[in-house]
């Protein structure tokens, strides 16, 4: 007796949502099966990689291959530029990193000047996430979508404390769109897209971030939230859950210690850019498993990487 | 004159006013010239909202009459009001733009006339996101200048925007009030015809915000009334006018309060009249139910729950209220809106200052609470977190609740100038910000005078007794709803509690009322209702509408529960379970086991190896995590026959719920000292002696039905 | 479906004879519900009952031992359902084809992966030997040999079963991959006769299940299921339909464990292959073959694995004691916290990314988090004096500052009182605060 396997597609299914604009657009989301299950259905939209730089540009630093591949870009926008092209790469991701109060503390004014450059140099959708200072970002976020208008802008991320106003000024008075910022528990990520909504913002403006964690650090959570959060979206039909997800895999992954001890504490550990490369690659990887629509890697072998993966999948 | 005629009356004059001004501009500029306010994308924004109407020129802008004329329908029905109060505000506006039309800045720099996009939206997003409670529109002059000083700064200190209308601006400026768009006061212009700028930014936030299409005429004033929290105070004598763009707002959904008497023809929540001008901020936020929360508490000490651990020794404290010791108590008492006075603190007797360090005092803390939404059954949910609040305050600390409170308050804290008022400013704030859901007005008063106390003592404990007597006779028959609880779902995915009145959540920690009240405070979050109407058995506890929510809030996980059994569909655990109830076969009945018991039971297995089986969201008849407090309820495994299926507990379960299990036992059943037949591990740990013991004592569970 | 407990103790003689080592009946009948026992260690059931029982006792997946290792015995589709059960081994991909240079530099790279993390050694269990058809039994030997020097268990791969069984006689072999739908038989002999897993392939599902049916019709019921070939998207649709298959449709012959090649599907692309890697762990392969084994590989892959296979109901703990951050001494601060893994990961991330010699303290809390072991008592200002005591805190560290975690600031007080000698102070909330907190602190 031959064996057929039941290809188990959804009448339910993700929101697609468009980020940028025109030719440069991408889209993230649809599709009615568990996530990567292509076989079940022919992807509707493949996850999509984005490419982290952060204002200031301290990234690279320790990392000559990195620092390499942005060797000459002087500037956000220069970096932006290089980080559009760079293979496998599908928008980028502008980190104000330098925002953040308890840091360099670079003024709003100055941040929207760079946003500006940034999304004027390149020609993929850009995505500006925050210095994850509550208030900060409400005034960054609010500033920056008045500057981008009509790019299409996602801003990472709107929490259940600041969601009110980011959502108000960049996904309603502007038409951006806005990521929902919950912290690894299914319940908070539906409370808050049911927030968002009462507030008026559509759920085609929505973009879940479940939040994550590096590969090792309680990742366990992390897929098992979106995990539910797919199950509940496809087999529940909870059409509160049903926004694609976008995870910001580099913050995570380039500080924990496996990716930040110099080689020279820990000589059997060998290379620390190659370790960070391989941290980025297993938990991006990871989160496209368990239901990411979208990852933010920074290394170009990680981005090769995860978009070879991807390729090969569908 | 009736309400009716005076709207039609004042709508008239507006038209004939715009027809006039029209005609004048036209003439003088011609079809072609161009007509804008500037600034804005939404052309002439009211008439484009609320008509589709794109008009850029004269000769659109005098075609725009008809169109505007024919809103203006008078068959005396409060439609035609509402139409004819937005048609009088779209007149104006046709004033304003002709005004524009002849001189792009036809105002002197004392009034702010049009707004731009710019300003709606800066206005906008705290408006949408009620960072902005809302806005006020002041027309013409308050009886005096100190009420019209006192009302401006009203609004003011509670963040309420406001807008001046014609001589509400002379009278302002008299005053020598700082305005402008900073300072959220903003004199609009010195005509009635320029409060159409205001409607204007109304109508601009709905369609930026809303996404409301133009010419969507009902699409707007939905919005305006859901989001847009607005309201009129126009002081007497009213002009018919005024009436005329206050049918208007009242359309959009903004009341309008009013000082005015003569010829007012009041409508509830629409036009109101408030003659006291004092009490004219309370009324206009409550008839639009605008509710102020409290940004800065007025305390001399910190308060932050880092502070929460502090213990005040004897010797550092200044005085201490012990209800052991003096008559003290605290109490949250639900009041009539009416009754309370907003933000009343007050302190009856001796301040701390006319006590000597080391005195103990008496204390009585009256929480009195107002609200739309408020019910009776928070009052004992908020009352417990008085606890909390006052633990917080740095030197000062609290245990203990109703007459049993013991509060220390350290010498530090009293030379830092903290009173006992201070305890109300404290309350008073946390009331309304943690609860404004429900909290609409809060009163407290601190009593300390002896003379007092011991009868308001009295009184207090007919209250703890009547809230008892509520907790007592709630039953899951007498409620209409039960609660689910998915606070533990970030451990236990698939794990949903039901809470009902006779059954609190597993981990003993939420009780039926405390989900109510998190439901109301929290719409969308863990605690969402449960209805129970279709029964399915109502002796075992099972409900189609019970197994649709664990359905549906288990993502799928689970199919059905039946509440009272243990044997059929037990309710499932996430882990936080107090005790665990497990079938024992030989005797026909159940052993309980609570966490703290690390030995073994006669099923042969300990508390954790039965955690083990029972936790994780999985059903495994026979065996079920619950609430110590479930032990003595008459749904304890009703549907295999309740509390007389219990053969063993540990000795210090046994001892906790003794009391409570035997008047269960002796209504049920006619059995006194139930618990003496209940065996514990000082009586056996197996099986076999359990039997022995349990018949030698004549247990009920070995005559009942085999259990399976 | 598995039966329920109850259901089983039914079938029970019901004496609490204890013969099965259980004390009652009962007990030994909810462990056969788990599965943590078999029932055949009831010697007093009827054979009636015990071919009603272990017909629906039988698990969906099978069992499969590698040497001290378990393989499978999976039953639910996600971690969230209940848990996974046994975690994923990896294999080092060696072929005989390559040098022996190639083949020692691979194995002592592979060889110096061995650490600890959170109480669980990390090391690659496996060596994974291919040997071609026209390959030489002499050297297929030697190069097996040279694996098996290492310690691990070896598996080897290969398609003529005259030649596998040269090679499984002259060297201890645990898997023996390589059977077909053109060799089942032969190859079923060999592993038989040795009492080797036997690792089965097919050109597709159909002809898969058609060889595992020949195979367990011939009573070999030790399999394991070699996924895919150089197809990345066909080895995972087959990794996920052969699972879905086995767990969810009740198709028994696909109830085995998996063994995925990923060196094979992206050879020498190391970076590739990590990603591969990390999706087959989640997505049901249970031995991964891999190009190499560094420390960069293994750091994330072995967290991540020690993540996804524990069970959601048991929280990871971390041992109990003094962790010095930063090059603490005894004249440094100390922070306490509970052992729940996930706390201490992210407390002492943060306490090193502070540069603040910090003397982290790690209270046994039963493996909760901060919140849930207060709530449950097991982190009271009790608890915490008991646990300084006990760890003997006082005589190893001489500075006399605790940081209490700002959730529990309502202990603050009560070990104060507890530990009189003792400067309490409130930390902040959440851990992230923590770089900031020591900062300002110091």
């Amino acid at each position: 007796m031959p064996f057929t396997a039941k290809p188990r597609k959804f009448s339910a299914g993700i929101i697609e949502i468009p980020l940028g604009v025109g030719q440069n657009a991408v889209t993230i989301g649809g599709g009615n099966v568990l996530p990567l299950y292509y076989f079940d259905n022919p992807a509707k939209n493949p996850p999509a990689v984005g490419v982290e730089i952060t204002d200031t540009g301290v990234e690279a630093a320790g990392l000559p291959e990195l620092a390499a591949y942005y060797e000459g870009a002087n500037t956000p926008a220069e970096r932006a530029k290089k980080a559009a092209a760079m293979e496998g790469a599908d928008f980028v991701c502008l980190r104000f990193e330098g925002a953040d109060p308890g840091g360099l503390n670079r003024s709003v004014a100055d941040c929207v000047a760079i946003a500006k450059e940034v999304v004027e140099a390149i020609n993929k959708p850009l995505v500006i996430a925050g210095s994850k200072n509550l208030e900060k970002d409400v005034e960054l976020f609010s500033a920056c979508a008045e500057v981008c208008s009509d790019k299409n802008v996602l801003f990472l991320s709107a929490r259940e404390e600041n969601y009110k106003t980011i959502g108000a000024s960049c996904a309603l008075a502007y038409g951006q769109k806005v990521g929902a910022e919950s912290s690894v528990d299914i319940n908070l990520a539906k409370q808050l897209n049911v927030l968002m909504t009462q507030l008026g913002v559509q759920p085609q403006s929505i973009v879940m971030n479940l939040g994550s964690a590096a590969a090792g650090y309680g990742f366990e959570y992390v897929a098992s939230t979106m995990e539910r959060v797919k199950l509940a979206a496809l087999e529940q039909n909870d059409t509160m859950l049903q926004m694609p997800v976008i995870t910001p895999v580099a913050s995570e992954t380039w500080s924990v210690k496996e990716s930040i001890m110099p080689e020279s504490d820990m000589p059997e550990w060998g290379s620390l850019e190659e370790r960070g490369i391989e941290m980025e690659t297993v938990t991006a990887s990871a989160c496209l498993a368990s239901g990411c629509d979208a990852v933010i890697l920074r290394h170009p072998t990680s981005v090769k990487a995860i978009a070879a993966l991807i390729a090969a999948l569908l | 004159m009736r309400l009716f005629d005076r709207v039609f009356t004042g709508s008239d004059e507006m038209l004939a006013r715009a027809e006039t001004a029209v005609s004048k501009t036209y003439e003088k500029l011609g079809d072609a010239a161009p007509v804008a306010f500037g600034s804005t994308a939404y052309y002439l924004p009211c008439i484009y909202a609320y008509l589709g109407l794109k008009v850029t020129n004269m000769g659109e802008l005098k075609a725009a009459m008809e169109p505007i004329k024919a809103l203006m329908t008078r068959n005396y029905r409060l439609h035609d009001v509402f139409t004819s109060g937005i048609a009088t505000v779209l007149a104006a506006e046709v004033i304003e733009a002709c005004k524009y039309a002849e001189n792009p800045t036809p105002y002197e720099d004392r009034y702010h006339g049009r707004m731009t996009d710019a300003e709606v939206r800066e206005l906008g997003v705290p408006l949408v996101t009620r960072d902005i409670p809302g806005f006020v529109v002041i027309i013409d002059e308050a009886p005096t200048d100190e009420q019209a000083l006192a009302l401006i700064k009203g609004y003011q200190s509670r963040g309420i925007f406001v807008f001046l209308l014609k001589g509400a601006i002379d009278q302002a400026e008299r005053c020598g009030i700082k305005m402008g768009f900073p300072v959220r006061i903003v004199p609009v212009g010195p005509g009635i015809e320029s409060v159409a700028h205001i409607i204007s930014l109304v109508v601009r936030a709905a369609f930026i915000f809303g996404a409301v299409q133009p010419g969507d005429y009902d699409g707007f004033n939905k919005y305006s009334f859901e989001r847009i929290f607005a309201f009129v105070n126009a002081f007497g004598p009213l002009e018919h006018i005024t009436v005329g763009c206050g049918a208007g707002a009242i359309a959009m959904g903004f009341p309008v309060i009013t000082n005015d008497t003569y010829d007012v023809d009041v409508v509830p929540k629409s036009l109101i009249i408030q003659e006291n001008v004092d009490d004219l901020i309370d009324t206009s936020l409550e008839a639009r139910d605008i509710k102020i929360k409290v940004s800065n508490i007025d305390i001399p000490i910190a308060c932050s729950s880092a502070f929460e651990g502090e213990i005040i020794r004897k010797a550092d404290m200044y005085i201490e209220a012990d209800g052991s010791r003096m008559d003290c108590f605290e109490l949250v008492r639900t009041k009539e809106l009416h009754e309370i006075e907003d933000h009343k603190i007050e302190v009856i007797g001796p301040e701390l200052d006319s006590f000597e360090a080391g005195s103990k005092i008496n204390l009585a803390i009256l929480v009195d609470v107002a609200g739309k939404n408020m019910q009776s059954d928070f009052e004992p949910v908020f009352e417990r977190k008085i606890h909390n609040y006052v633990n917080c305050l740095e030197g000062v600390m609290h245990t203990g609740q109703r007459d049993l409170i013991r509060i220390r308050v350290s010498k530090t804290a009293f030379e830092a100038g903290f009173r006992v008022k201070h305890f109300g400013e404290l309350l008073y704030a946390k009331m309304k910000n943690d609860f404004s859901q429900v909290v609409d007005k809060c009163q407290v008063t601190l009593v300390t005078d002896p003379a007092l106390l011991p009868d308001l003592r009295k009184e207090a404990n007919v209250a703890y007794d009547k809230r008892d007597d509520r907790l007592r006779s709630l039953t899951d028959e007498s409620v209409d709803c039960f609660y689910t609880c998915t606070l533990c779902q970030s451990f236990s995915p698939s794990h949903v509690c039901i809470v009902t009145p006779e059954r609190l959540g597993l981990c003993g920690a939420v009780s039926w009322l405390d989900a109510k009240a998190t439901n109301e405070l929290q719409p969308n979050g863990p605690c969402q209702v449960v209805t129970k109407t279709r029964v399915i058995d109502e002796h075992k506890g099972a409900y189609e509408d019970v197994n649709e929510a664990v359905r549906q809030y288990s993502q799928g996980a689970l199919e059905q529960v039946t509440l009272y059994s243990i044997m059929e569909d037990p309710m499932t655990s996430c882990g936080c379970f107090e005790c665990i109830c497990g079938i024992e076969p030989f005797s026909n009945g159940v052993i309980i086991v609570n966490r703290e018991y690390t030995g073994t039971t006669p099923v042969g297995m300990t508390f954790a190896e039965l955690a083990s089986m029972t936790g994780g969201g999985v059903q495994t008849p026979g065996f079920m995590g619950h609430g110590r407090h479930f032990i003595a309820s008459k749904k304890f495994m009703k549907a295999e026959g309740g509390i007389a299926r219990i053969v063993w507990m540990p000795k210090a379960l046994k001892d906790m719920v003794s009391e409570r299990l035997n008047a269960t036992a002796k209504e049920l059943y006619g059995i006194d000292n139930f618990c003496d037949m209940i065996a514990d591990e000082t009586i056996t740990e197996d099986p076999e002696s359990l039997v022995a013991f349990l018949s030698e004592k004549g247990h009920p569970a070995l005559e009942m039905d085999p259990m399976m | 479906m598995a039966l329920k407990g109850l259901d089983i103790f039914k079938l029970t003689p019901k004496t609490n004879c204890k013969d099965c080592g259980n004390p009652t009946c009962m007990a030994f009948a909810m462990k056969v519900a788990q599965g943590a026992v078999s029932i055949e260690k009831c010697p007093h059931m009827s054979p009636d009952a015990l071919r009603q029982l272990s017909e629906a006792t039988e698990p969906p997946m099978k069992t499969i031992a590698v040497g001290e290792h378990k393989l499978g015995g999976e039953t639910v589709m996600f971690r969230h359902e209940k848990t996974f059960v046994n975690k994923n081994l990896f294999a080092l991909y060696l072929c005989a084809d390559m040098s022996d240079a190639d083949i020692d530099a691979k194995l002592a790279e592979a060889m110096k992966v061995d650490y600890e993390r959170i109480s669980e050694r990390m090391y690659v269990e496996c060596i994974f030997v291919n040997v071609s058809d026209t390959q030489t039994a002499e050297r297929g030997i030697a190069v097996v040999k040279k694996a098996a020097e290492t310690g691990r268990d070896i598996i080897v791969r290969c398609k003529k079963p005259e030649l596998a069984k040269e090679i499984v006689s002259a060297v201890p072999v645990k898997v023996l991959v390589g059977a077909d739908a053109s060799n089942w038989e032969a190859m079923n002999a060999v592993a038989k006769e040795k009492g080797l897993v036997l690792g089965v392939s097919g050109k597709d599902l159909s002809e898969l299940y058609d060889t595992i049916e020949k195979l367990e019709a011939a009573g070999n019921k030790n399999l394991i299921i070699n996924i895919g070939g150089s197809s990345i998207k066909d080895a995972f649709a087959a990794a996920v339909q052969i699972r879905r298959a086995a767990l969810k449709d009740n198709v028994r012959a696909f109830g085995y464990p998996s063994i995925v090649n990923v060196e094979r599907m992206a050879p020498g692309d190391h970076v590739l292959q990590a990603a591969l890697a990390s999706l087959f762990e989640l997505r049901y392969g249970s031995i991964i073959v891999m190009g190499r084994m560094t420390y960069a590989d293994a750091l994330p892959l072995y967290g991540l694995r020690q993540n996804i296979f524990t069970d959601p109901q048991k929280p990871m703990k971390v041992e109990p004691g003094i962790y010095a951050l930063n090059g603490a001494d005894e004249n440094s601060v100390c922070a306490i916290t509970v052992d729940f893994a996930l706390t201490y990961f992210v407390v002492s991330g943060e306490i090193e990314r502070s540069g603040v010699p910090v003397n982290l303290l790690i209270a046994d809390a039963g493996g909760y988090s901060v919140l849930t072991s207060w709530a449950a008592g097991k982190f009271s200002a009790g608890t915490i004096a008991k646990f300084i005591e006990e760890h003997q805190i006082e005589s190893k560290i001489k500075n006399r500052t605790l940081i209490l975690p700002g959730k529990v600031a309502v202990l603050k007080g009560e070990v104060e009182n507890k530990l009189p000698d003792w400067k309490v102070v409130v930390g902040p909330n959440e851990a992230i605060q923590l770089v900031r907190f020591l900062k300002d602190y110091k």
